[in-house]
């Protein structure tokens, strides 16, 4: 056993988690901002401002599926989508800019942009 | 000596594959795309350290197209392929200086590159970068994972020793 070798990965590894510890709690501690982008395919398709868009629910429809989502009290989710898996639907309303909503069958992401 | 290789290697190959169908209909507690306890690579990190790169690496590449068959879609298949690459390779380079009474490690390792593979993946078939804000979350989850998934590979490699 090569110690120095293993403590060397060892230390790797910890200044890797500790980074990402410090990343989370800095995205989660940041307030969100109100826009918000849907990029489908790569492709930025929309642009909204949670703050001033009315409530109302639309249906995003590519060749690979549809999804649906819902703008609700300055909040968005995707309420349906026809894909295998429904993550995105199961992640429930935007909330951090570290989580987008992403739909990887559908090549669909929702996530806020800074101002 | 040849056969018992063989034998083992289908042993293994098969357990990995009925966890990783089991798993899939275990309801994930974090909903975020990419973030699962990974039991299936508890047998990945056996193989890495009971068996050779090569056979591991055959082990790893059958468990991900059988499972992608059974119970997957060939996007799926797409992010396995490309986290258990990563994953593997990182194991098995990590093997040579971290020994077995350490295995935890190397199964960390192993879980933040399958993450990145993913991420790498996902970028790609998404054609956007906007998926790397994840690599923080993931790599928390991904260790703790990981850790837990290593614990388990150490008990039984400790008992497979003692057979």
């Amino acid at each position: 056993m090569n110690k120095t070798a293993f403590r060397l990965i060892l230390a790797a590894v910890v200044i890797v988690i500790a980074a990402s510890a410090l990343f989370v709690a800095v995205g989660l501690m940041k307030k969100p901002g109100s826009r918000v982008v849907i990029l489908s395919d790569g492709e930025v398709i929309e642009t909204i401002d949670l703050l001033s868009s009315p409530d109302r629910e639309f249906v995003i429809e590519t060749e690979l599926g549809s999804n649906t989502i819902r703008i609700k009290d300055g909040r968005i989710s995707v309420i349906d989508a026809d894909c295998p898996d429904r993550t995105c639907v199961s992640m429930g309303e935007l909330s951090s800019e570290l989580t987008p909503i992403v739909c990887l069958p559908h090549r669909l992401i929702i996530r806020f942009i800074g101002d | 000596m040849k056969t018992k290789r063989l034998v083992r290697l289908s042993l293994l190959t098969a357990i990995s594959l009925v966890i990783f169908v089991v798993e899939t209909r275990i309801p994930s507690l974090v909903p975020i795309p990419g973030v699962k306890l990974g039991l299936a690579n508890i047998i990945t990190v056996v193989a890495v350290y009971l068996c050779r790169p090569w056979e591991a690496a055959l082990m790893l590449t059958v468990r991900i197209i059988l499972g992608s068959i059974f119970c997957g879609t060939p996007l799926s298949f797409l992010y396995s392929i490309a986290g258990g690459a990563l994953c593997l390779s990182a194991s098995i380079a990590s093997k040579s200086v971290i020994p077995e009474t350490r295995m935890w490690l190397t199964s960390i390792i192993g879980a933040i590159f399958h993450n990145l593979g993913q991420i790498l993946a996902a970028a790609l078939i998404l054609r956007t970068a906007s998926v790397f804000v994840y690599l923080p979350v993931l790599m928390i989850t991904g260790s703790i994972a990981g850790l837990f998934c290593g614990f388990c590979a150490q008990l039984i490699v400790k008992r497979i020793h003692t057979l």
